[in-house]
C-alpha cells in the first residue's frame, strides 16, 4: 500500500501540469507532500515538454509553417551571436530546432519527415502552436537556453529535467562520472561506500554515480537551493534511484555533519567563474542560468578551496575526491593547496584534462 | 511426329493454353525477400498438381489470359494438332533451357568446392576434441548443415531436371501410349525449378554475412561549394525515395545544411531485411555533370559526393574489441573556456581508427556519450565490413591504403548535360531515364552490381 501512495505523489497528474508555472505558484502557497528523498519543500519541478501529454493538435501545414518561420529566424542569426559572445550560430540553432520539434510532437517527428506534398492531417503536440511560436521567439530574441525551453538536457545516457534556477549540466562534467567509474572498478571498498555530490543542481553527477555504484553504495546529494533539490528529486525518481540517492538541503558540508570522516568519495562541480567574468558570459549562461551556481568569488576559487579544506576532515582514509575547475590556473592553485597547505592529507593528486584538452579536473585520495 | 502428338491431342483441354514464360527467369524482385529455405524440396513443399486439380488450375489461368491469347487459342482450336505439337516443342525447349541453367548454377555455386568443404567439416566434427570449444563446435555444425543443405538443393535441381528430361525423351521415343499427365508433370517441374533457381540465385547474391541487416548511409558533399552540396542533397533524396519504395523504414537521422544550398552531409538509417545487401554496392564517389544552377552563365559543372554504407548491426553482434590506443576520439569543442562558461549543443563525436585511417562521425544524438557510443558501433560495423571485403580474419589485418582507394572509388556518373545518362562505371549498366533514377529507381543498378560482384567472387581464387 505504501508503495502505491508514493507512486501517486511521484507521478504528477498531467492534466494539472500543462501550465506548470501556475501550478508552481499554487504549490508555493499550499504546503504539499514531499518526496521520500527530498527535503521538506513546497516546490514542484516543471514537466519537460517531452513528458507532457500530446493534448494539443495542429494541422501539418500549420506546423510546417511554424517550422519554416523558426528556421528562417534561426538562419537570420548567422554568426551574430558568435561574434557577440561566442554564442550559437545558425547551424546549432537549426539543430536545436530539430530537437524541439522532436520533443514537442507526439510521434517525435523530425522536420524532414513532414511530407512536402501531402499536408492534410493533424499532428499531436505537447504544447500549443501558439506556445511554440512564443518559445522559439524566446530562444532567439531573449537567448533563453534551449534546455530551459524544452525543459531537459541529454547528459551521458540520461535525460535530465532542468528549469530556470538550476544549472544545465555540461558535457565536460560527463567525464567526472567516468573517473568515478574508473576508481571503483577495481576497488570494492570504494564501490560500497558513501559518496557525496555537493551542489548537485539537477542531480546529474549524483545520478551518474548512483547508476555506477548500483545497489552497492549510497550517494548523498546536497544543494543550497530548494528548487534545485526538487528538480534533482524528480530526476532521481525518474531513474528509480531513490533508494540509493538521498537529497539534503544546505551549504556544502553543512548537512553532512553526521558523516565526518566517513565519506568514501566527494565529487563536486562548484561555482568557479570569477565574479568579474559573469557579465561577459555567453547570454544563455549569464542572463538565464543561476548566478549562485556560477559565481565562485573574486578569483572563482572560494568554493573550491572550501571544498578542499572540508575534504581533509570529511573523507575517510583512502577516500577519493574529484572537483571541476575553470581551467589550468585554478587546477594548479588547487594542487598547490592540496599538496602544501593541506598538510600531508592527500596523495596521488592529479590534474585531468577535459575532451577539449583544457585542464579541468583535480582528483586525488585521502591518505 | 504425328504419333507424338496424338496423345496430346486427346487431352488438349488440359494443355491449352500453355502458361507462358515458364522458362524466362522472373525478374529479380528487390522486396520482399525471404531467405531460401535450407530444406527446400521440390517434392515435399511444392507438390505437383494431381491431374484432377490440373483442370482447375488451367481453367483459372485460361480465364486470366489476355484477349490476344484467347484469340490465338481460338485459332489453335481449329488446328489442334499443330498447336499441341508446338506446345510440346516449346516444353522441350524449356526443359533444355532449364537444364542448362541447372548446369550453370551448379558450376557457379562451386559444387565441387562445396563437396570438399563438406568432407573437411565432417572430419572436423569427427575429431575427438571437437566439443572442447562448444561455441566453435556449434559454428562448425551450423556451417555443416548449411553446406549439406546447399548440396542437397543443387542435387535436387539436377534430379528434377533429369525427371523432366526423361519425360521428354520418353514422349519422343514412345508412340501412342503416353499419358499427357506426364507432360503436365514435366511442365510443373520446369516452372517450380525456375522459381527455385531464381530464389537460389538471389540468396547467393546476398549471402554476405551482413547482407540481411539494415543499413546506414552517410552522404558527404565533395569540394566545390553549393554545386556539390546541392548534389549531395539530390543523392539524399534519391536514397530516401529508394528506401520508401522498398517499404523500408527510412529515417534521415542527421542532416547538416550547406552554406548556400543543399547539405554538407547527411546520415540515413534504413531498417529492414537485406537493406545492407542491396545498398553495399552504392558506396563510393558519385559524379554529376550538369549546367550549374548556381552559376549565372549556366556553365557545365562537374561535382562529386561521397557515399558510405555500413550495416546497422545489433549491439551484440559487434563483439570486436578495439584497443583504446588505436582510437583517436575527438569531440566538437564549444570554444572559449568551456565548462560552466559555455552552453552550446555541440556534442558531435568523431572517431578515427588510427591503424586503418577509417573514420566515422556521429552528431545526431543529444549527448556526447550517446554520440560516442553510436560512433563507436558505426566504426566497428565499418571495420567488420572492410575486414570481410578484404577477406581479413581480423581487424588488425585490414590494409588501410586499400580502404582509401576502394571507398573513394568513383562508381557512377550522372550526366544531365549535354545529354542524359546514368552509367555505372563498374558494371557498365546505364539508362537515359535520369529522372527516374533520381526518384529512387535504382533496382537495375543494384541488381547489375550484385551480379557483377558475384561473378567477380566466383572467378577469383577461393579463399583458404
Amino acid at each position: 500500500m505504501k508503495l502505491s501512495v508514493t507512486h501517486v505523489f511521484a507521478v504528477p497528474n498531467f492534466s494539472i501540469w500543462i501550465k506548470p508555472s501556475l501550478v508552481r505558484n499554487l504549490h508555493q502557497s499550499v504546503c504539499c507532500y514531499s518526496l521520500k528523498s527530498a527535503p521538506p519543500t513546497s516546490l514542484k519541478p516543471q514537466i519537460p515538454l517531452f513528458l507532457r501529454p500530446p493534448t494539443h493538435t495542429a494541422t501539418l501545414s500549420d506546423l510546417k509553417k511554424w517550422h519554416e518561420w523558426a528556421k528562417s529566424l534561426a538562419s537570420s542569426v548567422g554568426t551574430a551571436f558568435v561574434d557577440l559572445d561566442n554564442g550559437p550560430d545558425s547551424s546549432l540553432l537549426c539543430r536545436e530546432l530539430k530537437w524541439l520539434m522532436e520533443d514537442v510532437t507526439k510521434d517525435r517527428l523530425l522536420p524532414c519527415q513532414i511530407p512536402s506534398e501531402k499536408l492534410q492531417g493533424n499532428v499531436g503536440l505537447r504544447v500549443s502552436l501558439e506556445d511554440l511560436y512564443r518559445l522559439w521567439k524566446q530562444r532567439i530574441e531573449e537567448r533563453r537556453p534551449f534546455q530551459y525551453i524544452v525543459g531537459c538536457e541529454y547528459w551521458r545516457d540520461l535525460v535530465l529535467c532542468v528549469e530556470e534556477g538550476v544549472l544545465i549540466p555540461r558535457p565536460e562534467t560527463e567525464q567526472i562520472v567516468d573517473m568515478v567509474a574508473d576508481v571503483v572498478s577495481d576497488n570494492e571498498g570504494l564501490r560500497k561506500g558513501l559518496w557525496v555530490d555537493l551542489g548537485t543542481g539537477s542531480g546529474a553527477i549524483a545520478i551518474g554515480i548512483g547508476k555506477i555504484l548500483n545497489s552497492w553504495g549510497r550517494v548523498i546529494a546536497t544543494d543550497l537551493s530548494p528548487l534545485a533539490l526538487a528538480v534533482a528529486a524528480f530526476n532521481v525518481r525518474r531513474y528509480d534511484l531513490q533508494d540509493i540517492i538521498e537529497l539534503r538541503q544546505g551549504s556544502w558540508f553543512e548537512p553532512l555533519k553526521d558523516s565526518e570522516g566517513k565519506l568514501t568519495g566527494i565529487i563536486s562541480n562548484p561555482p568557479y567563474i570569477p565574479s568579474s567574468h559573469i557579465s561577459g558570459l555567453q547570454a544563455e549562461v549569464g542572463r538565464h542560468e543561476p548566478v549562485i551556481a556560477l559565481d565562485g568569488g573574486v578569483d572563482g576559487m572560494d568554493d573550491l578551496l572550501h571544498l578542499c579544506k572540508g575534504a581533509a576532515s570529511m573523507l575517510k582514509p583512502g577516500g577519493f575526491f574529484a572537483f571541476e575547475t575553470n581551467g589550468e590556473e585554478q587546477c594548479k592553485r588547487l594542487v598547490d593547496y592540496l599538496e602544501t597547505d593541506a598538510g600531508d592529507s592527500f596523495l596521488s593528486v592529479k590534474i585531468m584534462p577535459d575532451f577539449a584538452g583544457i585542464h579541468r579536473f583535480v582528483t586525488g585520495f585521502r591518505k | 511426329m504425328e504419333s507424338l502428338v496424338r496423345p496430346l491431342y486427346s487431352s488438349s483441354t488440359i494443355l491449352s493454353p500453355k502458361p507462358t514464360n515458364s522458362s524466362v527467369p522472373l525478374p529479380i524482385q528487390l522486396l520482399p525477400l525471404k531467405p531460401i529455405s535450407s530444406t527446400f524440396s521440390l517434392s515435399t513443399k511444392l507438390p505437383l498438381p494431381s491431374r484432377s486439380t490440373a483442370y482447375v488450375l488451367y481453367a483459372t489461368q485460361e480465364s486470366q489470359v489476355s484477349e490476344v491469347e484467347s484469340q490465338v487459342s481460338e485459332v489453335v482450336n481449329n488446328e489442334t494438332r499443330e498447336w499441341a505439337m508446338q506446345d510440346f516443342y516449346s516444353l522441350r525447349k524449356d526443359v533444355e533451357t532449364v537444364s542448362e541453367r541447372v548446369e550453370e548454377i551448379r558450376a557457379s555455386a562451386g559444387l565441387r568446392q562445396l563437396e570438399q568443404e563438406l568432407v573437411a567439416l565432417e572430419s572436423k566434427a569427427a575429431d575427438s576434441s571437437f566439443w572442447d570449444d562448444r561455441a566453435r563446435a556449434q559454428e562448425t555444425l551450423l556451417a555443416l548443415t548449411d553446406v549439406k543443405d546447399k548440396i542437397k538443393l543443387l542435387t535436387e535441381f539436377k534430379t528434377k531436371v533429369e525427371d523432366a528430361e526423361t519425360i521428354i525423351n520418353l514422349t519422343e521415343e514412345m508412340d501412342s501410349s503416353i499419358d499427357s499427365g506426364l507432360l503436365e508433370e514435366a511442365n510443373g517441374i520446369i516452372k517450380e525449378l525456375n522459381k527455385a533457381i531464381d530464389r537460389f540465385e538471389l540468396t547467393e547474391l546476398l549471402s554476405g554475412p551482413y547482407d540481411k541487416e539494415g543499413a546506414v548511409i552517410f552522404i558527404t558533399a565533395g569540394a566545390g561549394g553549393s554545386d556539390a552540396q546541392d548534389w549531395a542533397d539530390m543523392l539524399l533524396r534519391m536514397y530516401v525515395r529508394w528506401g520508401e519504395k522498398q517499404r523500408y523504414k527510412t529515417r534521415v537521422v542527421e542532416k547538416s545544411p550547406g552554406e548556400g544550398a543543399g547539405i554538407k552531409s547527411a546520415t540515413i538509417e534504413v531498417e529492414g531485411r537485406y537493406a545492407f545487401g542491396y545498398l553495399s554496392g552504392e558506396k563510393g564517389t558519385h559524379r554529376i555533370v550538369r549546367q550549374s544552377p548556381f552559376n549565372a552563365k549556366g556553365l557545365r559543372q562537374t561535382s562529386f559526393s561521397g557515399v558510405e554504407v555500413m550495416p546497422l548491426l545489433p549491439e551484440e553482434s559487434l563483439n570486436v574489441e578495439i584497443p583504446e590506443d588505436d582510437l583517436d576520439i575527438s569531440f566538437s569543442r564549444a570554444g572559449g573556456k568551456g565548462g560552466q562558461n559555455v552552453n552550446k549543443v555541440e556534442t558531435a563525436v568523431r572517431i578515427t581508427h588510427i591503424p586503418t585511417g577509417v573514420t566515422v562521425r556521429c552528431t545526431e544524438e543529444r549527448s556526447q556519450l550517446a554520440n560516442k557510443i553510436k560512433a563507436l558501433s558505426r566504426l566497428k560495423a565499418k571495420l567488420l565490413v572492410i575486414a570481410e571485403e578484404q577477406r581479413a580474419s581480423e581487424i588488425k589485418q585490414i590494409r588501410g591504403d586499400a580502404v582509401k582507394a576502394e571507398w573513394g572509388q568513383q562508381i557512377r556518373n550522372y550526366i544531365f548535360h549535354p545529354y542524359k545518362l546514368v552509367k555505372d562505371v563498374r558494371t557498365g549498366s546505364e539508362t537515359s531515364d535520369i529522372a527516374a533514377v533520381m526518384d529512387g529507381e535504382l533496382e537495375a543498378f543494384i541488381k547489375a552490381y550484385l551480379k557483377y560482384k558475384y561473378s567477380m567472387a566466383m572467378s577469383s581464387p577461393p579463399s583458404v
